[in-house]
């Protein structure tokens, strides 16, 4: 099952999920991914929405098929839906609450018990442009929040420990001035073992099908013609 | 395994939940009520109390006109209902007997299926009939001309003198076909109605104000008044071409159906009507519209000021809900234009906020901003507020709840549909790994709203306030259909999605862009949707709706409730990780299964309650089916239930993994209520209602001990005077996750410190000594060390009869009466300036060797100077560890020889015990006198424990192995029932705790008050007497219990009279008492089983009808050419606009 053997690198697809409290910016985030802008009343997501955007590595093009879900908790019964044959997840929280955070590991704890084996999971701290280490400045910040007016309420240390700790990717990001948001997704599509893209979309990733994909992401395109840029890599 | 969802499953087949989600058993029947209230969307205030075969008469269109061809007016053949407040009336023969099912119903009430006002009549409210009389008619029957308030708004004053000739008058006839006796009673319960709500005028006239059917046909020269607030259309404009939409003819037409036909209130519904809604609202009558077509206008009219009312009483106040709606008011409907200014956002504030205060178990869930902003643009935020209650009461229940059941089953539904309807796109969907109710969920979730364009939703509004959710369905699987050779080849969820978002921009444009006929060409792919959706999806009915639901319903809750459990177990403290995964889930399962099981129960309590009342004065009219009142509830996945454990819940909850917390005097309230059911065999209940019955359901009656009730305080970290899960997970924790003896002597000792100053005085001690026998009276559990007592006895000389499990036993008590002397002994006196002193009085104890074991009077209290690093270490609950091993070494030895020489006392040595002891009771007497307060503390207790090696082992295995949290009460009671065997201690047992305290084995106490409290009162004034009445009173206890564990083996009559029964025939009934017991609990299960019988035979037939049904269902579908057949396009033009 050679993957569009001619083509100059090969392509697979990559199913990405993104959760997290409501208003943390999920879909902020993948706005800005995919179409490198930023909505200030950006609508809550009912369910879920559904977005792709390409990254292109040196040795293969990974295209994220991305799951933007509902943040309000009592959408949470619905996650698994939409977490199920997951490759990756985005679990996002809010460096100005420190509730998003404590609700981002019961999303990575959910993730680690129920999505597929092996799926990697990127922690993200958004909002880091409301911080006085923000986008710009040194993403690894000495002691977090020195300054009065500085928003920040997690500390950096404290996600990365627990990042390590679990064994996950971790970053602060902002959606609204674009600093870390493709170097997230990079990251991810670097991550993905080789071997779980081959059996990414199960038996029916037949190269016909790969044909149609490749179709579908222009019938996409109009949405968003910065797409084939791919991603900063 | 424990599995909370077969219970919860078993304990709801003994229900018949028929309101929420209509999800009635078909075979059980939906209640009169919830139909009649369905069909002519009547408040749940609302009862069918007589029904009558009748003819309307509509006369002839306008009255002032006096139409040529319409002289006969229309007549309808059809049902009249009165309830307490409307006179309704259906063509669509109603079905409201006992015995109609959904299924049947359907069948009659056309169109929407039992779902909506269908068919052709009218829903008065009593108030809005002005005069009713009674016509001659010359077949003597039964003829009524009733007039209404037709436009009572307007003013009443001018209306007087040309009250006659007002075109607006609107008087109907009806026909009453019945026996004179049905037709009288008819019109006697007419008349009694019509009285009551002679009040309600005013409140009738305040509420059609609003609507703006009373602007629209006010004469022109009474139009000077502001037209009522039918929304931000007025100030915004409403969304879309008016030119396009045709919106001045539809309301022409619309305003000559209303001169006709009555308005809001008072409307008569004829044909036009049905097809007047199918075409598309006009924008300033959508709204009112919506609130009569969905019934939430009754609701209005129930309550006007509810809105104004709750907004005001809960002004100022906060809530999570309001968080949650701020997050989103700038996000709803954002291309609106109104939802950009002040107004409208404050006035979808105010409704998404009040009705969050109304439903708190909804409170907010995205997708309502999205709603109720739809909503806004057409009418007013009060009438806004109440469409929202019947969207989330009636038409889409359990959507927006905390966990969104009604959602996810619905999306169910919709893929048991696709997959029956279109095969071939299901199996693609399968094949290719798409979800479907990824893409569907938002549809159904907001409505449409978000999906398509506004104007187009609107127009599947306009038809689901009508007809019901089915509408929901049948405009999905329309979309599908429609695309179908496109979706065929979409391979994953991003392609399966971007065909849909691309059909949904282009819905305005032509169906058939190419073809020759102009008629066809004008035909839009909206048009063509709504053809589809109506014509060949006809066979989806409100009934096969309901039937799918009651399919997958049970599926979908136990997903959500895995998911809610996972969740709940993972968030839980970091207590919870002393327990582990399994003990977890177990603790999860009982903990909700109690508290659904107790709400199941108290539900069937009432509603027999209110049958027996019923059914005691039994009344015609009032035939309110009881089941209405059965709205389901406790069950996890519906939403917000209790999740709090009240004490009573406690100890339901602990009698089923603990044996010490069984009841052994079952208060007799099952008896006392229901006294047949529990004389049958076995005395076992052998309905399963009566199971239901029981205050405690099929398990045994919990005990009520002092120590529960500490307990229950004790894990009440909040004092809320209920336990969340957090708070028993904790509890148990401690007791069970640590493995730690000092630990739980520690947690021991701190139950009984009521006020925390780490001092228990003397009732304290008393009632940890009645604590420990509570806890052993029904044998202890877990590691013991038997083969070490044997031993010890045997040296001593002990008697040959005695058989390991009871010498523990027996062992036990002298432990617990060793451990009441000891404390008494070792106590601190409770004076101020002895406070210090007190840590040293336990020197003696660990220091003691042998030879001071053998003469307890080597030593007295405080006799003993010790320096202050003794003191710290003692006090210092970190350096316990250190100093309890070390005792607890010393002590081992000692009291094993001291138990040695307790136990061999009765049959060998009673008078050099009695010498040993009399010493003893001596320095007891002492600390026993009331008048010199005392107390131990932690450490001193600690030693006490330690000194007995039975109780350090009861405080390390005994007490944690005691609760059995996984596997429970029944699979432990083989194990258990070698140990309940306290009658076989007899009197050896008895003479050695007697003689540890001294006593004369022959003494008798009076009989104290029931339990062992009043008996260990007794201590403080005669210290020589109590144990050996502990012992009797302990044997009594376990009589009783075994009498108890065999009803149907024994007479009742015998229950209280049996205390003298000499001990040997105790014995052998203990023995004959434990094996029923055995079988007691078998026979238990086999009525289980036989509920279980019942209700999977209930399951069968119901599925067999379920089968036939669907079975028209598809066959129906069937004929509109080959299922799948996606390219196949229906072309219809009825229902341009
Ligand atoms: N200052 C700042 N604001 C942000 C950033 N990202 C998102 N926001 C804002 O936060 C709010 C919520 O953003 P969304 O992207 O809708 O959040 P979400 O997580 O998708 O929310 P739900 O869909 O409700 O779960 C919006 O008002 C955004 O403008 C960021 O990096 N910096
Ligand atoms: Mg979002």
């Amino acid at each position: 099952m050679a993957d569009s053997a001619g083509a100059p690198r090969p392509s697979s697809s990559v199913k990405l999920v993104l959760l997290g409290e409501a208003a943390v910016g999920k879909s902020s985030l993948v706005l800005r991914f995919v179409n490198n802008d930023f909505q200030e009343n950006k609508e809550p997501t009912i369910g879920a929405a559904f977005l792709t955007q390409k990254c292109n590595l040196p040795e293969r093009t990974i295209k994220f098929e991305i799951w933007d879900t509902a943040g309000q908790e009592r959408f949470a019964s619905l996650a698994p839906m939409y977490y199920r044959n997951a490759q990756a997840a985005l679990v996002v929280y809010d460096l100005t609450k420190p509730t998003s955070l404590i609700k981002a590991k019961h999303w990575v704890a959910e993730l680690q018990r129920q999505a597929t084996p092996g799926i990697v999971i990127a922690l993200v701290g958004n909002k880091l442009d409301l911080t006085n280490d923000s986008a710009g400045s040194s993403g690894e910040g000495e002691g977090g929040g020195d300054d009065a007016n500085d928003a920040r309420k997690v500390p950096t240390e404290e996600a990365q420990t627990y990042a390590e700790q679990e064994d996950l990717l971790f970053f602060e990001t902002s959606a609204k001035t674009g600093y870390n948001v493709t170097e997230v997704f990079t990251a991810i599509a670097n991550a993905i073992p080789e071997t779980s893209l081959k059996t990414a979309r199960g038996p029916s990733g037949a190269s016909g099908v790969n044909r149609s994909e490749e179709q579908r992401v222009n019938l996409n395109g109009p949405r968003d013609p910065n797409a084939k840029e791919g991603c900063a890599c | 395994m424990y599995n909370l969802s077969s219970f919860v499953q078993k304990a709801q087949q003994l229900l018949d939940p028929t309101q929420g989600l209509n999800l009635s058993d078909p075979d059980k029947n939906p209640s009169k009520a919830s139909l009649f209230q369905s069909q002519f969307r009547l408040p749940s205030s609302q009862h069918p109390l007589y029904e009558i075969t009748a003819e309307l008469t509509i006369p002839p269109a306008n009255a002032t006109q006096g139409g040529k061809d319409r002289d006969t007016g229309f007549r309808y053949a059809g049902k009249l209902h009165i309830s307490e407040a409307y006179l309704c009336f259906s063509t669509t023969g109603s079905s409201f007997v006992q015995s109609a099912s959904t299924s049947t119903s359907s069948v009659f009430t056309g169109q929407t299926h039992g779902a909506g006002p269908g068919g052709n009549g009218f829903t008065f409210p009593l108030c809005a009939i002005r005069r009713v009389e009674r016509l001659h008619s010359q077949n003597f029957q039964f003829a009524l001309a009733i007039t209404t308030w037709n436009g009572i708004s307007q003013d009443a004053a001018k209306d007087k003198d040309k009250d006659k000739k007002d075109a607006r008058e609107q008087r109907i006839t009806l026909q009453l076909a019945g026996t004179r006796q049905a037709c009288e009673r008819f019109c006697d319960g007419l008349k009694k109605g019509l009285r009551a709500g002679v009040g309600n005028v005013g409140r009738l006239k305040k509420a059609v104000a609003e609507c703006y059917s009373e602007y629209l046909l006010r004469p022109e020269d009474q139009k000077n008044a502001n037209p009522p607030d039918v929304g931000l259309g007025m100030m915004f404009r409403y969304p879309g071409d008016v030119k396009k939409l045709r919106d001045r003819a539809k309301m022409r037409l619309w305003a000559e159906y209303l001169r006709d036909n009555g308005r809001n209130t008072t409307l008569l519904r004829q044909p036009t009507f049905h097809k007047l809604i199918r075409v598309g609202l006009p924008n300033r009558l959508r709204g009112e519209m919506w609130e009569l077509t969905s019934g939430s206008i009754y609701l209005r009219l129930e309550n006007p000021s509810l809105y104004t009312d709750t907004l005001a009483k809960f002004s100022g106040q906060e809530s999570l809900a309001i968080d949650e709606i701020e997050k989103d008011l700038n996000r709803s409907l954002p291309e609106y234009p109104g939802f950009q200014s002040e107004e409208g956002i404050g006035r979808l504030r105010r409704v998404l906020t009040a009705y969050s205060w109304v439903d708190t178990d909804v409170g907010y869930c995205q997708a309502m901003n999205i709603v109720v902003a739809a909503l806004l643009i057409y009418m007013s935020e009060s009438q806004a507020f109440f469409l929202l209650s019947a969207l989330c009461d009636r038409l889409v229940p359990g959507y927006y709840s905390t966990t969104m059941y009604g959602t996810l089953l619905d999306q169910k539904v919709f893929e048991s549909l696709v997959e029956r309807t279109m095969p071939i796109l299901w199996e693609h969907l399968v094949k290719s790994d798409v979800q479907l109710s990824v893409v569907s969920l938002p549809w159904f979730l907001s409505l449409y709203i978000n999906s398509m364009p506004l104007v187009f939703a609107f127009r599947v509004l306009d038809v689901f306030f009508v007809e019901g959710p089915k509408v929901l369905f049948q405009v999905g699987l329309a979309i599908l259909r429609i695309n179908g050779e496109e979706l065929l080849d979409a391979a994953d969820d991003g392609a399966f999605i971007s065909v849909l978002k691309s059909y949904f921009a282009r819905l305005d444009e032509s169906a058939h862009p190419k073809s020759e006929n102009p008629k066809l060409r004008a035909v839009t792919r909206f048009q063509e949707l709504m053809v589809v959706a109506f014509k060949e999806f006809s066979g989806i009915t409100h009934g096969s709706i309901t039937e799918l639901r009651l399919q997958n319903k049970n599926s979908v809750l136990n997903n959500i409730e895995n998911f809610a459990k996972r969740t709940a177990i993972r968030n839980l403290g970091p207590d919870s990780k002393l327990l582990n995964a399994d003990e977890l889930g177990a603790l999860y399962d009982r903990f909700y299964t109690v508290l659904y099981e107790r709400q199941q129960r108290d539900l069937i309590l009432k509603q027999e309650q209110a049958r027996r009342v019923k059914s005691s004065r039994p009344r015609l009219g009032a035939m309110a089916n009881s089941h209405d009142e059965a709205v389901e509830k406790g069950r996890v996945g519906l939403g917000p239930s209790t999740s709090l454990m009240d004490y009573d819940a406690f100890r339901e909850f602990l009698a089923g993994m603990a044996k010490w917390a069984i009841s052994d005097t079952p208060a007799t309230p099952r008896r006392e209520t229901f006294p047949e059911a529990d004389r049958g065999f076995y005395g076992s209940v052998n309905k399963k209602s009566d199971v239901m019955l029981s205050p405690w359901g099929a398990g045994p009656e919990p005990a009520d001990h002092e120590f529960l009730r500490r307990l229950f305080v004790k894990w009440d970290a909040g004092a809320n005077a209920a336990l969340t899960l957090q708070n028993v997970v904790t509890g148990l924790a401690r007791i069970k996750g640590k493995r730690d003896i000092l630990g739980i002597i520690t947690y021991f000792f701190e139950l009984h410190d009521d006020d925390g100053d780490g001092k228990v005085d003397r009732e304290g001690i008393l009632r940890m000594s009645e604590a420990l026998l509570f806890l052993s009276r029904r044998g202890l559990e877990g590691t013991l060390s038997p083969s070490n007592s044997t031993l010890t006895l045997s040296t001593g000389g002990g008697s040959q009869g005695d058989v390991s499990g009871q010498s523990i036993n027996e062992r036990f008590l002298g432990s617990v009466s060793a451990f009441i002397r000891r404390c008494f002994e070792y106590a601190d006196p409770d004076h101020p300036n002895n406070h210090f002193a007190s840590p040293q009085q336990k020197q003696p104890l660990v220091e003691m060797d042998d030879d001071q074991l053998a003469d307890p009077d080597a030593f007295s209290i405080g006799d003993d100077d010790d320096d202050e690093d003794d003191l710290l270490e003692m006090e210092s609950p970190a350096a316990s560890p250190k100093t309890g091993p070390r005792s607890h070494a010393l002590d081992k030895q000692a009291s094993s020889i001291r138990l040695d020489s307790m136990s061999t006392a009765p049959s060998n040595a009673p008078s050099n015990n009695r010498r040993v002891s009399k010493a003893q009771s001596e320095r007891a007497n002492i600390a026993l006198d009331p008048s010199n307060p005392l107390h131990i503390t932690l450490p001193t207790f600690r030693m006490v424990v330690l000194a007995d090696e039975l109780l350090e082992q009861f405080f390390e295995s005994s007490f944690p192995a005691s609760f059995h949290i996984i596997e429970g009460l029944q699979s432990s009671a083989t194990a258990s029932s070698s140990l309940t065997t306290f009658s076989n201690l007899g009197l050896g047992a008895g003479r050695a705790v007697g003689a540890a305290f001294g006593g004369a084995p022959g003494a008798q106490a009076p009989a104290g008050g029931r339990g062992l409290r009043g008996v260990l009162d007794n201590i403080v004034t005669d210290g020589m007497r109590v144990a050996q009445e502990v012992v009797r009173r302990m044997e009594e206890a376990q009589k009783e219990l075994e009498r108890n564990a065999v009803p149907g083996q024994r007479n009742d009559e015998e229950d209280d009279e049996e205390d003298d029964d000499p001990a040997p025939a105790g014995k052998s009934v203990a023995y004959r008492g434990d094996a029923e017991r055995r079988s007691v609990r078998s026979s238990d299960r086999d009525l289980l089983a036989g509920v279980d019988a019942e209700a999977s035979d209930v399951t069968v037939s119901a599925a067999g009808t379920r089968r036939a049904s669907v079975g028209q269902g598809s066959n129906g579908d069937n004929q509109q050419g080959p299922a799948g057949g996606a390219g196949s396009k229906v072309v219809g033009v009825e229902f341009d606009g």
